[in-house]
């Protein structure tokens, strides 16, 4: 347990609780007197300082509490991120789980840096000290403060165990309802051609009521600790208050080891909540101590960052010759292969084959993005490295950043010359497309890439490919759902701007097939 | 609209759920005044005692201890018993209520959805905005506990002279009324700006997901990360300053709760025992008052959250038309000269250049939209005729993208009609040119295809949803691209088997393709220009 800034703000907000018991106490001592108006009033002064201390480092404290909640986020999540990221296409976890790994769970933890740690440093240590301090005016009372610590601690670690083990259930159980209401959400416009909404939302709603029923369970237990928290907070409070009741009144079944007097028994009496107070924050972090914990379960199976690349990763300087042998692509449920396959250097290559044979894992596999469980990729003879940035890439989807559409172009060669960005764009036939818009290739995209149609996203994905022009080509039916005359015009640009290079085409069309050096028909 | 078509459907999700939540909002105002009494009652035995121990043993003697000290223990065990029932049954009604809430906003959703909305929006909007309402249902007995508690301190301070009294009663609405400004000030802003952030964070996620492999390609690793983490840096941001917000709202309560204790005491007029236990008391109101400013606090999340879903509830609250009288005997295209007219059962082909307008003629007959591009009529009245939601009874249509739903291929085939046997699953199955494949998958018909259908490959997606749309038993089949991605050996078959399937089912086509095996499956072609 460490003592960071906001914790020790949380302590200082229990010395704070002790002034406020004094200052009252204080004020009860000349009460009696009855005499010192003055001092009365002074005390209540000092009562209302101390207040208003304590508010202000109250404030300190979740500020700086949300400030290392920050720092650790930001830690996670280059690793979320990286995770997404990097996932291999056909992975069972459902997108949308991991979305939630690299956003909800992610958040979840927000709390438990802010205010969970924290509070929880506070609540060994500030107890600590409130009894400390009332054991200057009352030793007595103050044992029976530390006594009662005995059956909490108990209690809380019977009913604590209960309530974790099943929190950490609910949290897999949310985590799937997450991605089952991403995933229905996006196949909506299949459900409702089908008419099937109502089948849809019932299946939703059974999963909805369930886990709303678990959740209740899992709270009947959690609030079981709090119970046991709440009963020891208020005996002790009843305890101090009948034990000084009775000191006071000399009327003890035992012989008194103390005398007191009003002040110190009321300043007993004060800190008596205060002693529980600091565990019955954490009490209320609680939550955020179970959904940081299940979601930092689940967050460090995340592989971890990897140390920054090879400062030189092996660069392809021409056009590779590549080698694949017994090639296995296992996404664990389904597996295909394996392949065996030579793409001579700076020939076309055109893979065709079935569907499901398995032509895009195997592109995947050349950019390390498909598990593979048995054979291996050759490069110029040497064990395929990473070919981060080395490709020049056409497939189905396009990756759109804010920015301007040249700016996107221009992500696949950066520093890349306006002219070089237009002419991609004209190549890919794109600047015809974008001609009816006002700016043409200046006009600006947010990430959504609202506005572009599916036919200027994907000729954006090939201008990027050209602009690229890198010595390996990797092309995932780049003209899929063009019409005839469109796919010609695209590969016919692709055939002379690939001139030389080592391209691997996937495709289904023979008339594409027919343009390559090599073609290769997978099983 | 306002949230009113919203809180219909909150407070019909709520009715079943009315008992627990009576029984909630009882046991939190026996525990928010049984807290008051124990602090303010342990004052005043301490102060008696101590009086009576200096006033000498007949004093001692003629004090009542025993009933005094009975009360604090009693009050103890009350305060923590009522205050677990009023934690169980108010989250028993707010979840139950919230399942139902989330269900039925999601039904209302799917009646006329916005399909432009992305999908991590959307279920940010279910997850989180719901779970904030959550919060609004487990506050509600706390606010009213807090207000019993108030009310139990007054009466206790009233032993301490009226003017102790007036004072507890003015800083109490002092406090309340300064959180309900600084809270309306500080945080409805932040609150929304969170909501946001997560859910631009997310879409943003689900975006550059989809695209890892050109992102390797080119390198884009480092950028893209950099954009979601100024994403995830706004975020953070607006969450330091709702923190702060909250913050402050809890040190009015530690400020004003001294000012209370303070000023009770000093202007007491009471005896001194009188007095400690309004003082502490006071103490006690001011914490029952702390309740019901978190609450205040938390009311800038829900309003948040309460916003997006009435803007979703406004957008959806028409419920869907039934079109009587749709035949769907005859369907014309264009009008004039030009026009296609067909008949049941009849067969066409649309080609044309990409972005001429085809597939949104397809989306727009199988009622997702309206914007069909070309004049269009059925059974001779024009398509404005016929809402969307009623011309979907007469389509089935296997989309461009082929979209899955995540789940097996006999969930996905089984979307297309309820009550299908397997032998029809694999009929349908077998027309598409996919069961050869299916039997040889590890669990055949219940193998898991993943998220969106990403274990199988892109032309056997396509045929899956061909036999989906097979299986829905309509009188028009809409196909677009239905080849794209087979082989030829394959494009062939599949060519035959739906001939042989159109003729014996008497189902018309439209299908939307550039490949010539599929031209010759229908008997006319129409040519889109751009």
């Amino acid at each position: 347990m460490r003592a960071t800034p906001p914790s020790l703000l949380w302590l200082a907000d229990g010395a704070g609780a002790i002034a406020m018991a004094a200052a009252l106490a204080c004020a009860a001592h000349f009460g009696l007197a009855a005499s010192s108006r003055e001092g009365l009033l002074t005390s209540l002064a000092g009562l209302i300082i101390a207040a208003a201390l304590r508010a202000s480092v109250q404030v300190a404290a979740t500020g700086s509490g949300q400030k290392t909640a920050v720092a650790a986020k930001h830690g996670w999540r280059l690793r979320a991120f990286r995770a997404v990221l990097t996932a291999s296409a056909g992975s069972r976890t459902m997108l949308g789980e991991q979305v939630a790994d690299a956003t909800d769970r992610i958040e979840d933890l927000d709390g438990y840096h802010a205010r969970f740690l924290p509070l929880r440093f506070a609540a060994g240590a500030t107890p600590l000290l409130i009894a400390a301090a009332a054991a200057t005016a009352s030793w007595v009372a103050a044992a029976i403060l530390v006594a009662t610590l005995v059956p909490f601690a108990l209690g809380m670690i019977l009913a604590g165990t209960a309530a974790s083990r099943v929190a950490a259930r609910q949290l897999d159980i949310l985590g799937r309802l997450s991605g089952l209401f991403i995933d229905r959400v996006r196949a909506l416009p299949v459900i409702i051609s089908f008419g099937a909404q109502e089948r849809v939302s019932r299946h939703l709603a059974e999963a909805t009521q369930e886990v709303a029923t678990r959740t209740l369970a899992v709270l009947r237990v959690a609030f079981l600790s709090s119970a046991v928290l709440e009963f020891f907070a208020a005996l002790s409070v009843a305890l101090v208050a009948v034990y000084c009741g009775f000191n006071l009144l000399g009327l003890l079944p035992f012989p008194s080891p103390e005398k007191l007097d009003l002040g110190r028994a009321l300043f007993v009496l004060v800190l008596a909540p205060e002693f529980y107070l600091p565990m019955r924050r954490l009490a209320a972090a609680y939550h955020d101590k179970q959904i940081g914990e299940a979601a930092m379960a689940r967050l460090t199976d995340l592989p971890p960052v990897p140390i920054p690349d090879d400062p030189s990763p092996a660069t392809l300087r021409h056009p590779p010759e590549i080698a694949i042998g017994g090639l296995v692509v296992d996404y664990g449920e389904r597996q295909v292969g394996p392949f065996t396959l030579d793409i001579p250097a700076g020939c076309m290559t055109v893979l065709s084959g079935p569907s499901g044979s398995g032509k895009s894992s195997l592109l995947n596999a050349l950019l390390r993005l498909a598990p593979t469980s048995a054979g291996a990729i050759r490069v110029d003879g040497q064990p395929i490295g990473d070919l981060q940035g080395q490709v020049s890439w056409a497939g189905q989807t396009t990756t759109l950043l804010p920015g301007t559409i040249a700016d996107n172009i221009r992500l696949a060669r950066l520093g890349a010359p306006d002219a070089d960005v237009v002419d991609a764009a004209r190549r890919a036939g794109l600047l015809t497309l974008v001609a009816g818009r006002a700016e043409g290739l200046a006009t600006r995209l947010d990430t959504r890439g609202s506005g572009l149609s599916g036919g200027e996203r994907r000729r954006i994905g090939i201008a990027r490919a050209l602009l690229r022009d890198a010595p390996l080509w990797l092309l995932d039916e780049p003209t899929a759902d063009l019409d005839r005359e469109s796919a010609d015009a695209i590969m016919h640009e692709i055939r002379q701007a690939a001139a030389g290079r080592t391209v691997l085409l996937v495709t289904h069309d023979p008339r594409i097939a027919a343009l390559a050096d090599q073609h290769v028909s997978l099983a | 609209m306002t949230g009113s078509g919203l809180q219909t459907l909150l407070s019909n999700a709520s009715r079943a759920q009315r008992r627990s939540m009576r029984l909630a909002i009882l046991y939190a105002v026996i525990a928010a005044a049984s807290a008051v009494a124990l602090l303010g009652l342990s004052g005043w035995f301490i102060t008696g005692a101590a009086l009576a121990g200096l006033a000498g043993i007949a004093a001692v003697q003629a004090f009542n201890y025993l009933l005094p000290s009975a009360a604090i223990r009693l009050l103890a065990i009350v305060r923590t018993l009522t205050r677990y029932g009023e934690r169980l049954q108010g989250h028993k009604a707010a979840l139950l209520t919230l399942a139902t809430v989330r269900t039925d906003l999601f039904q209302r959703f799917v009646e006329a959805p916005d399909l432009a909305r992305a999908s991590g929006d959307m279920a940010a909007t279910l997850l989180q905005d719901v779970e904030a309402l959550e919060d609004r249902f487990i506050r509600t007995p706390g606010m009213l506990g807090s207000l019993a508690g108030a009310g139990a301190a007054l009466l206790l301070c009233a032993a301490a002279g009226w003017a102790a009294a007036v004072a507890l009663l003015i800083i109490m609405i002092a406090t309340l009324w300064s959180s309900w400004l600084l809270a309306r000030r500080l945080l409805p802003a932040p609150a929304h700006q969170i909501q946001e952030a997560i859910a631009r964070l997310k879409h943003d996620v689900v975006e550059y997901g989809a695209c890892s492999a050109e992102i390797v390609a080119y390198a884009m690793r480092e950028t893209v990360e950099g954009e979601l983490q100024s994403r995830a840096a706004d975020l953070d941001r607006t969450r330091l300053a709702f923190a702060r917000g909250e913050a402050l709202l809890a040190a009015v309560v530690t400020l004003t709760g001294g000012i209370a204790i303070a000023a009770v005491i000093g202007l007491s007029d009471a005896s001194l025992p009188m007095t400690m236990l309004a003082g502490l008391a006071a103490a006690g109101a001011i914490e029952a008052v702390g309740a019901a400013v978190r609450s205040i606090g938390r009311e800038a999340t829900v309003a948040a959250g309460l916003q997006r879903l009435a803007g979703l509830v406004a957008k959806t609250h028409e419920p869907p038309l039934e079109a009587s009288g749709l035949l769907g005997i005859r369907i014309t295209i264009g009008t004039g000269a030009d026009a296609i007219a067909m008949q049941a059962g009849d067969r066409l082909a649309i080609t044309g250049p990409s972005g001429c307008g085809k597939t949104s003629l397809l989306t727009c007959l199988a009622g997702l939209h309206d914007a069909c591009g070309l004049p269009l009529a059925i059974d001779d009245r024009p398509l404005a005729d016929w809402p969307a939601p009623g011309r979907r009874s007469l389509f089935a249509l296997s989309p461009q993208d082929a979209q899955m739903i995540a789940g097996t291929i006999a969930d996905n085939l089984r979307l297309a009609r309820p009550g299908l046997s397997e032998a029809a699953l694999w009929d349908a199955l077998a027309t598409a040119c996919l069961a050869d494949e299916v039997r040889v998958m590890p669990q055949g018909i219940t193998t898991w295809i993943g998220d969106g259908g990403t274990r199988l490959s892109g032309g056997q997606r396509k045929r899956l949803s061909l036999a989906r749309a097979l299986l829905a038993g309509r009188p028009w089949l809409l196909l677009d691209e239905p080849s794209e991605g087979l082989d030829v050996a394959t494009e062939q078959q599949l060519k035959d088997n739906l001939d042989a399937w159109l003729d014996r089912t008497k189902t018309g086509l439209i299908v939307v393709t550039h490949r010539l095996a599929m031209l010759a499956l229908a008997g006319r072609q129409l040519t889109m220009i751009g």
